[in-house]
């Protein structure tokens, strides 16, 4: 019998899981990763010959209308254009049925892994660039509804790319009741089967609660405020981090993750120019402080100036003192 | 407001006082206040203007700061050196304190005004 | 029964596989077993060579043994589909029957009423030479290795038969090619090189691969399936192997 090395083991693993991508002018290379809606796999355009990261979306689509409408949903996606949007490139249909993506392929990290040894600042400044896409989306009516680190990912340029766009509301409409994935809300989206033992329980979900409850008539933008506390908590409260964590920024993720969308922050706007008043020191509206911290924090921000003018008036009355001996 | 302008005016400003604060540290010379305000106010106006206008070609926190200890040591300096009606010299009184506010000067042009026309002061964020 | 030229037929089974085992019926019995030592006897032997450190020869008398103890005795009473995978339970019954025969140092003399299998334990010994077979510190782990190559291994062979007979030989190669060289992921050939190298479109080798592969994947589940006690193994292995169960 043929001898197989553990390569073409591995490489023959892969293979099994494999779509079928007959008919298409896509060639596979390999796989990148499997998130909870769909396994993202590298591939060639053979046409345009050049690599593209193609999503396949898990089990077939079985009616047409379905098929209609994600196909409706799927150019809403394709016209999102914004630097912080991976291009879709195409859409199709495998050999078996199921629905694809095309987009660009994004050589870079996600975000859990891109943010070692980045300042408080950076991180505030990179969640304000994750903030933007997402605002732009809401203003064209399109929910992201999948916020999350996994989703987000930090190109070689430092660009700052929003991934999956809308896939959840997709497949909601699709199967007609729950979002996927809608088992109780937990932090590791990878983890698609609930019998495995590496579940982590205790990570914030990033799922609002209304989504984990399936409702659907509630979600809305404020589904992808929350998410985005959610990430910024993640950012700044990694157990290296947790020094960042202060009341302030506490603050602002408690009112984006409030469980009732009413009490959250009402655009992504009004979170962004929170985020923004924090790092310039201002009073923010998520963390009304009394007086005295106020003048606390006023103090620390002015201290250089505020220390000049006392060294100004030492020196003077040393002045007035030594004048008098 | 650009650089120079907020520096001349600051050091205007603060001219004012520090020659008003000579009531206090050295009351003897209470009968020539006006002059010596009068004094203080063109050093500082002066020196402002210089520091602004420094801040403006140069944006650099710790060179602004420098340059304004040195101006305002020097034209202190300056005003030391002409001494009073008596023939007394003031150096350290009057050096010492215009050094602080060259400083005050210096961190407060660097931080504010616009250094070009239409272009804005990046505020450092603090944490 | 020649366990080289693979069976090409791997029908199903309907019963749970220790049903079939333990059935009166001979023939369910005979062919149930029959997957059985297609699946494990590489898996065997390895694991006596790697694990036990016994010499070629030995190794070879001990699986033939096992199996043999499997076709008699009524080993799978004890089996609790609960507490382990059929995998695990079957490496645990070899490691108790290779101590046993390591304790009493006796050796069944060949033909004592066992029916000879005819495994090419060359062949097996020379995997073993050749094949980076990792570390043996961990055994379950190394049983599991060599048994997910064996049943890959297998699966290709399957389909490299069927393909031939069906004068595929085309799409097969085109498979061999690619999926079965030993380049990594970076170094593969386009579909157009491929294709200009055997003369074809490079839709054609697409569609080729294509068919190679659908085959493969569906003969890989098949024996994957026939070798699991129950659905839900059949589940969990499929997970652990492919990352996924809804293939």
């Amino acid at each position: 019998m043929r001898p197989i090395s553990e390569t073409v083991v591995g490489r023959l693993r892969e293979v099994v899981t494999f779509p079928d991508l007959a008919g298409t002018k896509y060639e596979l290379l390999g796989s990148l990763g499997r998130g909870g809606m769909g396994t993202v796999y590298r591939a060639r355009d053979r046409e345009l010959d050049r690599e593209v990261a193609l999503k396949v979306l898990h089990g077939p689509l079985v009616e047409i209308s379905a098929r209609e409408r994600m196909l409706r949903e799927a150019r809403v996606l394709a016209s999102l254009e914004h630097p912080g949007v991976v291009p879709v490139h195409d859409v199709g249909t495998t050999a078996d049925g199921r629905l694809f993506y095309a987009m660009k392929l994004v050589r870079g990290s996600a975000l859990h892994q891109a943010i070692e040894g980045k300042s408080l600042n950076e991180l505030l400044q990179l969640f304000l660039r994750i903030c933007e896409p997402v605002a732009f989306a809401h203003a064209r009516g399109i929910i992201h509804r999948d916020l999350k680190p996994m989703n987000i990912m930090l190109g070689p340029f430092g660009e700052v790319l929003v991934m999956d766009w809308g896939i959840a509301k997709l497949l909601a409409i699709e199967e007609g009741t729950t979002c996927p994935g809608t088992q109780p809300p937990q932090g590791s989206p990878h983890q698609a089967d609930q019998t495995s033992p590496g579940t982590i329980l205790g990570t914030p979900g990033y799922m609002s609660p209304e989504q984990a409850r399936g409702d659907q008539t509630q979600i809305d933008a404020r589904t992808d405020i929350y998410s985005l506390g959610a990430v910024l908590q993640f950012l700044v409260s990694g157990s290296e981090l947790s020094r960042y964590y202060t009341p302030r920024i506490s603050g602002i993720c408690r009112k984006a993750m409030a469980p009732d969308p009413a009490h959250r922050y009402a655009t992504v706007s009004d979170l962004m120019t929170d985020v923004i008043r924090l790092l310039e020191g201002l009073p923010i509206a998520a963390y009304p402080e009394r007086l005295t911290r106020r003048a606390e924090r006023v103090l620390r921000k002015y201290r250089l100036p505020i220390g000049l003018v006392m060294a100004y008036v030492i020196t003077r009355a040393l002045i007035a003192l030594l004048g008098r001996t | 407001m650009t650089k120079p302008i907020f520096g001349l005016l600051l050091g205007g400003f603060l001219g004012i006082f520090d020659g008003l604060s000579a009531l206090v540290s050295a009351p003897e010379t209470a009968p020539q206040i006006v002059g010596i305000v009068i004094g203080s106010t063109i050093k500082g106006i002066v020196a402002g203007a210089a520091i602004g206008w420094f801040a403006r070609k140069v944006n650099s926190l710790p060179l602004g700061i420098v340059f304004g200890l040195s101006v305002g040591l020097l034209l202190a300096f300056f005003v030391a050196a002409m001494g009073d009606q008596s023939g007394k010299h003031y150096y350290w009184e009057i050096m010492l304190p215009g050094g602080i506010l060259g400083i005050l000067v210096g961190y407060a042009t660097q931080r504010y005004g616009r250094s070009r026309a239409g272009a804005p002061v990046a505020a450092r964020p603090h944490s | 029964m020649d366990h080289e030229r693979g069976d090409r037929r791997f029908p199903p089974t309907s019963h749970t596989l220790i049903e079939a085992i333990t059935s009166p019926h001979g023939e369910e019995r005979s062919r149930a077993l029959d997957l059985l030592v297609t699946a494990y006897w590489r898996p065997v032997y390895t694991y006596l060579r790697l694990r036990w450190h016994l010499e070629p020869a030995d190794a070879e008398d001990l699986t033939q043994e096992f199996f043999a103890s499997l076709m008699e005795k009524e080993m799978f009473a004890g089996y609790d589909p609960k507490r382990a995978r059929f995998r695990t339970y079957l490496r645990v019954c070899l490691d108790g029957f290779a101590s046993n025969r390591h304790k009493a140092a006796n050796r069944l003399k060949r033909g004592g009423g066992v029916s000879i299998l005819s495994l090419d334990f060359v062949d097996a010994e020379g995997d073993l030479q050749t094949l980076e077979v990792a570390d043996v510190s961990d055994p379950e782990a190394q049983f599991r290795l060599t048994w997910i190559r064996s049943l890959l291994a297998e699966s290709v062979k399957q389909l490299e038969g069927e393909f031939k007979e069906k004068g595929k030989d085309r799409s097969f190669e085109v498979f061999e090619r690619y999926d079965l060289s030993d380049l990594s992921t970076g170094d593969h050939p386009t579909y157009a090189e491929l294709g200009q190298a055997l003369g074809l479109p490079a839709t054609q080798v697409n569609n080729y691969l294509a068919a190679a592969r659908r085959r493969f994947r569906s003969i890989v589940l098949d024996r994957l399936r026939a070798v699991c006690v129950s659905d839900a193994e059949f589940q969990a292995e499929a997970r652990d192997l492919f990352g996924r169960a809804d293939l």
